[in-house]
């Protein structure tokens, strides 16, 4: 089996980073691609599933409802003080702590999910990466056999690659 | 204007934009840190102001029965209203996709945070033994405290705290993809600061996709929470049974008062940041309009408000009603309510003109009365009201003391301090979302400079 390398493209136009994404998946090869801004063309033309972190948020709003009511309910039975005539567990003014808590365990769901789905924090650079994909610049990193480099290469060039380096994987 | 048209680039790129936030992230000169002194020096005299009362306890202000919310339960609601305009710039515009919004929303959310941070002084600052500020918390607790989950003080806890958390939460995951732009160009401490703020991002397609997934159900998370906050803060008030408090319009009111607050703020912050920092380039004449058409919109409801409530009053028929109306608009503080309504219905009408909407200056000084008027509002509803209550045997009006004035310039200048810090330190401007819609950005740049080019 012949070693792998990386391939690192830079790109000015994301129009064009797009097209060469098609190509990598009709090749059935592995990249990776680093973008200066959230762009929904990139991440269709990768992924045909949405992101795990609705689910979660989902998750974490059921929890923080569950946990208002639990509290509210819980604590009024343990004082159970009638206070303006009211019922001792008085369900209308203790949904607005259900939603208060709702947003607040689904939004920390929300970060939580993201930023462990996206394996932060890290310290250590993903290979390819270069500091110019963080300001002006997209890249595309492809990780092949050495024997395929030449023609992915080219298929880089062809799609517009304004710059493109060989590394060892 | 016309002269600094000439400098002004009308077809940036991303580079552009870059340069144009990370310079005015370049160590700062002697004016800025003889400002940032100057609010130092005010805050610390408010913090020695509030130790002093610490010490002597609540005597030493004006309040007293009956008026024992006055200005520090002001400063609380005038602060959180402020801080509404930011999640509704960065969260309820990024929903509507609205294009003006990328240029202003960093400033504004940034607002928010420290508005909040502001607000949340003030109910501890109340307390006549702040050391107990936890007591506040409403949890099962062995102190014989009845946590009582109706009453509307504590869904305010729950939902500031929320609002606080939420926020910050939101305003973190934005400020990561700049902060990760600007690590790597610093050096020395900013350069480990950096690094770790950014949490290692660098915009892989993985990391791309689930932070966009997060940053969409955020926001849709934040814009029912931006109408809940200050709908549970109006409760406060509305659910009491005082005359000039208890009133259904008060959550609609309070909401529209507070995004017509906000959006005074973020204009009084952002209009001096433009010219201070220089950047014209990226917030635009038309920018400014923008925010100023909001500014005109929500003060029209704040004005109808103020005539449905009075209208209310009368239809009432009510006595008591009509005796605090009366005295709200001709007793000894009736001069705050015609400030209040010269600031808040009148002055923002010239905002009808677009000339008005786009030039700094003027729009600068409107904002500034917004801010005047909407300080009143808070007093003339809650002071106010408190001050003629049921009984007149009982009436009695609050005079202010040096140590409440002096706690309240304290706070103004602890805001002005921390976004004063952050701009010079943080991107105060989301370079990714300019980028994201540069094509938004240029046509921002060829309509608010195409009159004067």
């Amino acid at each position: 089996m012949s070693a792998e390398v990386e391939l690192v493209g830079a790109f000015a136009d994301e129009e064009r980073l797009v097209h060469c994404i098609g190509q990598l998946k009709a090749a059935q090869t592995r990249f990776r691609v680093f973008s200066p801004i959230p762009s929904h063309h990139i991440n269709s033309a990768i992924y045909t599933r949405s992101s795990f972190v609705r689910w979660f948020v989902l998750l974490g709003g059921i929890t923080g409802i569950v946990t208002a009511f639990m509290l509210t309910i819980g604590t009024s039975l343990e004082w159970n003080l009638v206070t303006g005539g009211k019922p001792i567990a008085s369900i209308a003014p203790y949904c607005i702590i259900g939603f208060e808590l709702m947003v607040l365990f689904g939004g920390i769901s929300a970060l939580t999910s993201w930023i462990l789905l996206a394996n932060l924090p890290t310290f250590e650079p993903l290979s390819g990466y270069r500091p110019r994909f963080s300001s002006d610049e997209f890249g595309l990193v492809v990780r092949c056999a050495e024997a395929d480099a030449e023609r992915f290469e080219s298929v880089l060039r062809d799609a517009g690659a304004q710059e493109i380096s060989r590394e060892a994987a | 204007m016309a002269a600094a048209v000439k400098d002004i680039n009308l077809d940036p790129t991303f580079a552009d934009i870059d340069r144009s936030v990370r310079a005015i992230m370049e160590p700062p000169g002697l004016r800025y840190w003889l400002w940032i002194g100057f609010l130092l020096a005010l805050t610390l005299t408010g913090g020695a102001l509030w130790t002093n009362q610490i010490y002597n306890g609540l005597q030493v202000t004006g309040l007293g029965d009956p008026v024992m919310w006055a200005v520090y339960i002001t400063n609380f609601v005038f602060w959180v209203g402020i801080a509404h305009s930011g999640t509704l710039i960065s969260a309820i515009l990024y929903l509507f996709r609205t294009r003006w919004r990328t240029a202003v929303y960093r400033a504004a959310e940034t607002m928010t945070i420290f508005a909040v941070a502001t607000a949340g002084l003030f109910p501890v600052i109340h307390l006549g033994r702040p050391w107990f500020f936890y007591w506040l918390a409403p949890y099962p607790n062995q102190r014989f405290l009845q946590p009582d989950f109706r009453s509307p003080l504590t869904w305010d806890f729950f939902a500031i705290s929320t609002y606080l958390t939420i926020s910050s939460l939101f305003w973190f995951t934005g400020l990561i993809p700049d902060v990760a732009n600007v690590r790597e160009i610093a050096t020395g401490w900013r350069k480990k600061f950096y690094t770790i703020v950014a949490l290692g991002w660098q915009g892989s397609d993985r990391q791309w996709r689930h932070f966009s997934m997060a940053y969409l159900l955020l926001a849709g998370l934040a814009t029912p929470l931006v109408l809940s906050v200050h709908s549970v803060v109006s409760w406060d008030f509305a659910m009491g049974q005082l005359p000039g408090w208890h009133s259904t319009i008060f959550a609609p009111y309070f909401v529209a008062g507070a995004i017509f607050s906000g959006v005074a703020m973020v204009l009084t912050l952002l209009i001096p940041m433009r010219w201070v920092m220089g950047l014209e380039d990226l917030i635009t004449p038309w920018h400014l309009d923008n925010l100023a058409k909001v500014i005109l919109l929500t003060s029209l409801v704040v004005s109808y408000s103020y005539i449905v409530e009075s209208f209310m009053a009368w239809y009432s028929q009510d006595p008591i009603e009509l005796m605090t109306f009366h005295m709200r608009y001709f007793g000894p503080w009736g001069w705050m309510f015609w400030v209040m309504v010269a600031c808040n219905c009148v002055i923002p009408l010239l905002l009808f003109s677009p000339r008005i909407r786009t030039s700094t200056v003027p729009l600068f000084i409107i904002t500034i009365f917004v801010n005047i008027g909407m300080w009143f509002e808070r007093f003339v509803i809650i002071a106010g009201s408190l001050a003629t209550n049921f009984e007149p045997s009982q009436w009695r009006f609050w005079h202010p003391s040096i140590t409440e004035m002096g706690i309240t310039v304290g706070a103004f200048a602890w805001f002005l301090m921390l976004f004063s810090l952050f701009a010079r330190f943080m991107p105060i401007i989301s370079m990714t979302e300019l980028k994201e819609g540069i094509t938004w950005l240029k046509q921002a740049l060829r309509q608010g400079y195409a009159k004067a080019a």
